[in-house]
């Protein structure tokens, strides 16, 4: 029987790596939970506020995203705009090369995943390290992050120290505590080295320009402490209308995202550091990146831009948790993937028609969602689409026999009556390769069709 | 003109023209992202202290004890910016004290004071900002980092401290110390930044 390319994934996946993201998935909603009640007494409330924000702030991106150019012009930030991911790769290799720059630090960005920066910077002999220790184990390994917040989560300690010893970071050491303090050391002399740093943004305020950065390992600071440029890849629709929407999206985002008040670090950045100040990029670029963005703002599923990356979702997710990040093919994994991964992949769409189908819509991700996006809809919707497409469906049995059956009033109370003489037949023995796999656990009732409709004309002669 | 620039906006609109009405801008009440148990915590420095405790940043409110800690920690060298003198008298019984942060010491200095732009109560943060804190370096590369909070400089919420943000490039929130769970979902402390966060409240 052919399979959902993500079931089969999910069924040749190694024993330990599953166990390790369901918990680790698990522990996440658990934590979740737990701060959002413990604060809140109506949290789906402040969720729907949130979704506003976002729904109103994408519907507005034209006249947010010109704001928030003209605020970071005005505090001495570069602004450049990139309508493809090749695009934006030059446009990050233009603005170092121009400056003679050869080394790089870079912070965790999902964006810089979905335009393959740091393959184009390699290609054009600039030294790009990954400065988050999940995003370096990343690099080091040639591997892809399988969660959004947990790059690593499908990695054990083991993995990890093999890994170090075979980059010279010392001998095998499994100690997770071992592990990031070399990865602490051998870290500042890249920042100090690092001509530039490369950073993402979760949001970007219009009204007063400020970007801004979470993460919990410091690591963004030191991009931009020693660093002499700093250049910010942007999503266009991560614009908010102003600083006050802060508030409620950064109180949901860090609760959603790890079950924190806030994130450790939370960077307010919103131009270059002054030129008497000892330490601080002297230039800053942002550039903001469309890439298929403003086609999805087109579509029916344009809800999927409120999404403020917090992979809650993922978490929460009966698929994601048995199948693993890698199964989806794609920078994005779990519920908001399979919505976004297709879109993103524009021409390429029916390629990766068939996530929208990896989902039960049991309707979790819309439940724990920071902006209330409403996923289940959404794959409906790209199921739809790839059906429009004739994009391939493994898995789904022909359903154009029945379709006859059920449209026309005579055949189907024909066969409701004659099925009868299926009572007969020993079913685990036809060859139905679509039932044997249910009817290895289950047995079939007593074919009763035709019942109602008897008794449905029985009662009106009455 | 920048052709990039126009094409996306002209994308953008011609995706916006579809909708027959945009969803307005949310109004809301300052107070809408507030915790439920804010109500009950009168005092908002008590507040500041027992919620930086619970994220794991150390509150001090005398030098003496902060100092002691530090000692205790076996801090080598620490970086006291110069009109702190009282507190460079006591960390100088110790250990060295340097008024002066270079590039060249970034490793051998293993405790910082800074002054802070501010702090928030209701998630016990530090506010830095390049006014505050010159070299970002000072706040972030040693181990120990002490920040001074200035009592009048707290705000009650993070809504407060967001209305409140003064004109800096570079202002940066800390609710605990440099923290990574990647490994095996792992708390470790001190990954890149400090690994031991503090505050001395004056």
């Amino acid at each position: 029987m052919a399979e959902q390319k993500v079931e089969l994934f999910a069924r040749r996946l190694d024993r330990g790596v599953q166990q390790a993201v369901h918990s680790n998935s698990a522990a996440g909603t658990e934590k979740r939970y737990h701060s959002l009640g413990a604060d809140y007494s109506a949290p789906d409330d402040l969720r729907r506020l949130a979704g506003q924000i976002r729904q109103h702030a994408i519907e507005h991106m034209d006249t947010y995203l010109e704001q928030a150019e003209q605020s970071l012009k005005r505090q001495g930030a570069q602004v450049h705009f990139a309508v493809t991911a090749a695009d934006a790769c030059r446009a990050v290799s233009d603005i170092l090369q121009k400056a003679g720059a050869k080394k790089v630090v870079k912070s965790k960005s999902m964006i810089s995943e979905e335009i393959h920066l740091n393959d184009h910077l390699g290609s054009v002999g600039i030294e790009s390290v990954e400065t988050d220790l999940g995003e370096y184990i990343i690099q080091i390994d040639g591997d892809h992050p399988s969660h959004i917040v947990k790059p690593i989560i499908h990695k054990n300690r083991r993995d990890i120290a093999k890994s170090f010893e075979r980059e010279g970071l010392g001998d095998y050491n499994d100690d997770p505590e071992t592990i990031t303090r070399r990865a602490r050391v051998f870290m500042r002399d890249k920042y100090l080295q690092a001509d530039a740093g490369i950073t993402g943004a979760n949001f970007v305020s219009a009204e007063s320009g400020r970007l801004v950065l979470v993460t919990n390992e410091g690591n963004s600071r030191f991009c931009l402490a020693a660093p002499k440029i700093h250049i910010a890849l942007v999503g266009i629709e991560k614009v908010i209308p102003s600083d006050a929407e802060l508030a409620v999206l950064l109180n949901l985002l860090g609760r959603s995202a790890t079950g924190q008040q806030l994130t450790v670090y939370t960077e307010f950045i919103n131009g270059p550091a002054r030129t008497d100040r000892p330490s601080g990029p002297r230039e800053m670029h942002v550039i903001f990146v469309d890439n298929e963005r403003s086609q999805i703002l087109a579509s029916d599923c344009r809800e999927i831009l409120r999404c403020i990356r917090c992979g809650a979702c993922l978490n929460v997710c009966p698929i994601y948790r048995q199948a693993s990040g890698h199964a989806y093919r794609s920078v994005y994994p779990g519920p908001v993937g399979a919505v976004l991964s297709p879109l993103l992949a524009g021409k390429k769409f029916k390629e990766l028609a068939d996530l929208p189908k990896a989902s039960s819509l049991c309707g979790a991700c819309n439940e724990v969602c920071p902006v209330d996006i409403p996923i289940p809809d959404l794959l409906l919707k790209l199921r739809h689409r790839g059906h429009e497409e004739h994009a391939p469906s493994p898995g789904t049995p022909p359903m154009g026999a029945f379709a006859k059956l059920a449209s026309s009033p005579m055949l189907w109370r024909f066969a409701m009556k004659s099925n009868k003489v299926m009572n007969l037949v020993p079913l685990e023995k036809l060859p139905l390769p679509y039932l044997q796999p249910w009817l290895k656990t289950r047995t079939l009732p007593e074919w009763r069709g035709g019942e109602f409709r008897s008794w449905m004309k029985d009662r009106r002669k009455k | 003109m920048n052709t990039a620039r126009e094409q996306i906006l002209a994308n953008i609109r011609s995706a916006l023209t579809v909708l027959p009405e945009r969803t307005a801008r949310p109004t809301f009440p300052k107070s809408v992202s507030e915790p439920q148990w804010l109500a009950s915590e009168a005092d908002t420095i008590a507040l500041f202290q027992k919620r930086a405790t619970a994220t794991g940043t150390k509150c001090f409110t005398d030098m003496e004890s902060c100092a002691a800690w530090l000692r205790e920690q076996g801090v080598r060298c620490v970086y006291i910016p110069a009109p702190l003198t009282r507190l460079a008298s006591l960390c100088s019984e110790f250990c060295e004290v340097t008024a002066e942060y270079t590039r060249a010491r970034v490793n051998e200095i293993d405790a910082a004071f800074t002054p802070s732009a501010g702090a928030v109560a209701e998630s016990g943060t530090i506010i830095l900002s390049d006014e505050s804190t010159p070299d970002r370096l000072a706040a972030l590369a040693p181990w120990h980092h002490i920040a001074l909070v200035s009592r009048a400089e707290i705000h009650r919420t993070i809504a407060d401290a967001i209305a409140a943000m003064p004109d800096d490039p570079n202002l940066i929130w800390v609710t605990g110390p440099s923290k990574t769970a990647d490994v095996e979902g792992i708390l470790i402390q001190g990954v890149h930044g400090p690994g031991a966060q503090a505050c001395l409240i004056v």
